[in-house]
């Protein structure tokens, strides 16, 4: 009964945060120059699963698809709509914007717009990790297009060999922008990549929170039990085109039942059924997180740009 | 007679080495074929045998020391009682093996 | 007036010159580590890490296989988790293999988190033409010096090596050293003690006073050679040894030339977009026209055939002609 509870509360928590990330991107598609963005929308589940098995002192790097993971992994909102919108209040003095939103203090040492860029560097982060001595584990979200890239494979094999406190997140919602992932990758299921390296691999349901999160929280301790690195896919769908500069290669109807696995609904519904969560409570879950977010705008709004001297400062 | 050892050549590449090791003090006799003494290359060792019979009568460069391609280490002599010398002038080399390792 | 004796000095190999700043900053600082093809018990492919295996074990001093992209990668996210990693590139044509962490995330991770990210990593590799062939002999040094973020050296000396090694295991942010083949089989008197060499000031290796070459690497033993030769003719040469191409020393440089007035660029890379070609337009710039003369190889792959390599590289007899000929014009 106890851990049905812890269940049930843990699951409220992650739903309040998928609620956030869908709100937040929401009201960032209203502001007038919200600029280049690529959207969690439809992939929530994957940024809070994973981010319920972090430990305030492991690292989480991300691609450019950052906002989900940033806001998940506890990111002010507020700092985090300000760096979007480029003003120096964000964490990054407004000079990395989405595809390089970090806050090292924050566990998130962050995203890189490079597709597979952050892989290597996300082993070298582990690796440190392991010489210093600390537990802390290293997570790095890619998606599959990032899956024909040769640094995967090659990090794929150093991390085994080293035995690195590393997990590899495949964010696969099945599009490298506008090539689908049969097109683009041989293997059917990308968790079979990290196979050839002894490496343990999953493929999870990734409209399913609870199921990402358990299958984390099973791999995150196994880095921290020294184990080495493991390998998680997460099927998944987005819910817009690839970035906001993107056409849309998907139909209507498609998209109409890709909406229908919303993970955001479906862990309502999961809550609901069990009893753990009333239309009320589900109706003031939002309201909160409305305010929340409509403070993060308020905030990022009347935050200043940088000055332009700011441009020649940290170069070298 | 007298000889002088030199360093041998030519070895590829090289055209100084440092003194490793002297694998005898003056007055040591060396039968063909003994080591008589190493050299550092930047890349590798010289294994410097005797050519013929001799005696180390006096070593010029100790361990440590530098020396180019050609140039004196040593003076040796055919027996141990032979007049050394006071310069270097129109003295015969001394015959070695050497092997790069 | 009281002359003090010089430092005391031992004469040492060039890759020795490299073993030892290595082991004193890894004895000094527990977050220096080493990655790298062939430098554990092996030693390194020039012997440059002789030793650092056997003292410091393998945690600190790692194999990889090859696999540059991962190999920069991982260096340079440990350095920014905190470690002072150096990676060896044993090819300098195979660091275009791992361009991608050193330039788009090493030499800007400070600037586009904001300065929470240092990445202190330095990346050792050899360049330059040897007999290897067109994809082991490449000079791409210029390639590197226009990414803002990253500082480069190329010393020409053991005693430069040493020094500008340890700076670089010390410097805040990533750091390309490169040395060269050529420079391997050299050897010259190094400090007795311990001392780093700063990075950004280049040096005057000859004075002279009817023109300054400026050269890096293993150009400048050439540009002394080809100095000797014309001094014959009575033409006094004037040797800038750059040291380090990124950031530029262009008050040394213009110094120089302000007494000299001629301007003989040297490299062993290619004159396109150069060294040579920044340094001259610089100079120009802070000085008004000035006779420039730009000495580099043939407009072409190196290839290990010995005839054609030769035929390529900038030699003493070909630079002392360039020398001649500025000076006439």
């Amino acid at each position: 009964m106890v851990s049905i509870l812890k269940e049930e509360i843990g699951g409220i928590e992650l739903l309040r945060s998928m609620l956030l990330i869908r709100t937040f991107e929401e009201a960032l598609l209203r502001q007038r120059d919200h600029g280049f963005q690529l959207l969690s929308s439809g992939e929530e589940a994957v940024a809070v699963g994973v981010c319920a098995a972090l430990a305030p002192d492991d690292q989480l790097l991300v691609g450019g698809r950052s906002i989900g993971p940033a806001l998940a992994r506890g990111l002010d909102p507020g700092f985090v709509m300000a760096e979007l919108l480029g003003k120096s209040a964000g964490p990054c003095r407004g000079k990395g914007g989405r595809g390089h939103l970090a806050q090292l203090s924050a566990g998130f040492f962050g995203a890189h717009a490079v597709v597979g860029g952050n892989i290597a560097i996300a082993a070298g982060v582990a690796l440190a990790a392991q010489l210093q001595g600390r537990s802390a584990l290293v997570a790095c979200v890619f998606g599959d297009g990032a899956c024909g890239s040769g640094v995967l494979h090659e990090t794929l094999n150093l991390s085994a060999l080293w035995k690195l406190p590393l997990v590899f997140i495949c964010d696969n919602n099945q599009f490298a922008a506008s090539t689908p992932r049969s097109e683009a990758l041989a293997p059917l299921q990308l968790s079979d990549l990290a196979r050839p390296f002894g490496i343990v691999g999953m493929t999870v349901d990734g409209m399913d929170v609870i199921a990402v999160r358990d299958a984390a929280l099973a791999f995150a301790n196994r880095a921290r039990s020294g184990y080495g690195p493991s390998f998680l896919e997460c099927v998944s769908h987005r819910f817009a085109s690839h970035s906001t500069s993107t056409r849309e290669t998907r139909g209507t109807d498609e998209l109409a039942e890709i909406r229908k696995l919303c993970p955001i609904r479906r862990l309502a519904e999961r809550l609901q059924s069990s009893g753990a969560l009333s239309a009320a409570a589900l109706g003031s879950l939002q309201s909160e997180v409305d305010e929340i977010v409509t403070q993060a705008v308020r905030f990022a709004a009347a935050a200043p740009y940088p000055d332009k001297s700011e441009a020649l400062i940290d170069v070298v | 007679m007298i000889y002088k050892l030199t360093v041998p050549g030519p070895i590829e590449d090289v055209e100084e080495v440092r003194v490793l090791e002297w694998h005898g003090a003056a007055g040591r006799r060396f039968a063909p074929g003994e080591l008589i003494v190493e050299l550092e290359t930047h890349k590798a060792i010289v294994e410097v045998r005797a050519g013929q019979p001799g005696v180390l009568r006096r070593i010029l460069c100790g361990p440590g020391d530098w020396q180019a391609l050609g140039a004196p280490l040593a003076l040796l002599s055919d027996d141990a009682g032979e007049r050394l010398p006071d310069t270097m002038d129109e003295l015969a080399s001394w015959p070695v093996d050497f092997e790069i390792v | 007036m009281l002359s003090e004796a010089a430092p005391p000095t031992v004469k040492l190999f060039f890759r020795e010159a490299i073993t030892r700043a290595l082991r004193e900053e890894m004895r000094r600082d527990a977050r220096v580590i080493l990655l790298g093809q062939d430098v554990g018990s092996y030693g390194g492919s020039y012997k440059e890490f002789v030793g650092l295996y056997q003292e410091f074990g393998p945690t600190r001093v790692r194999n990889t296989p090859v696999a540059e992209a991962a190999m920069i990668g991982l260096g340079v996210g440990a350095a920014a988790a905190g470690m002072r990693p150096l990676v060896s590139i044993t090819y300098m044509d195979f660091l275009m293999l791992g361009l991608d962490p050193l330039v788009n995330y090493a030499a800007k991770a400070r600037y586009k988190t904001g300065g929470q990210i240092l990445a202190p990593v330095v990346v050792k590799t050899t360049a330059g033409a040897k007999g290897q062939g067109v994809a082991h002999s490449q000079c791409i040094e210029a390639w590197l010096m226009g990414v803002p973020g990253l500082k480069v050296v190329a010393p020409s000396t053991p005693a430069d090596a040493y020094g500008m090694l340890k700076s670089a295991l010390r410097e805040s942010g990533p750091v390309v050293f490169i040395d060269h083949k050529r420079l391997f089989p050299t050897a010259g008197e190094v400090p007795v003690s311990e001392e780093t060499v700063s990075i950004g000031k280049a040096i005057i290796r000859r004075r002279g006073r009817h023109v300054t070459i400026v050269t890096h690497s293993y150009m400048t033993r050439v540009a002394q050679e080809a100095a000797d030769l014309v001094a014959a003719e009575g033409i006094a040469c004037e040797i800038v040894d750059l040291r380090t191409l990124a950031p530029l020393d262009m008050a040394t440089i213009c110094d120089s030339l302000a007494r000299t007035g001629a301007l003989v660029t040297l490299e062993e890379g290619q004159l396109a977009c150069g060294v040579g070609a920044e340094v001259a337009f610089r100079a120009r710039e802070r000085l008004g026209t000035l006779r420039v003369t730009r000495i580099g190889p043939l407009e072409a792959p190196v290839s290990s055939n010995p005839v054609l390599e030769r035929a390529c590289l900038p030699d003493a007899e070909r630079v002392a002609h360039s020398i001649r000929r500025t000076l006439a014009a």
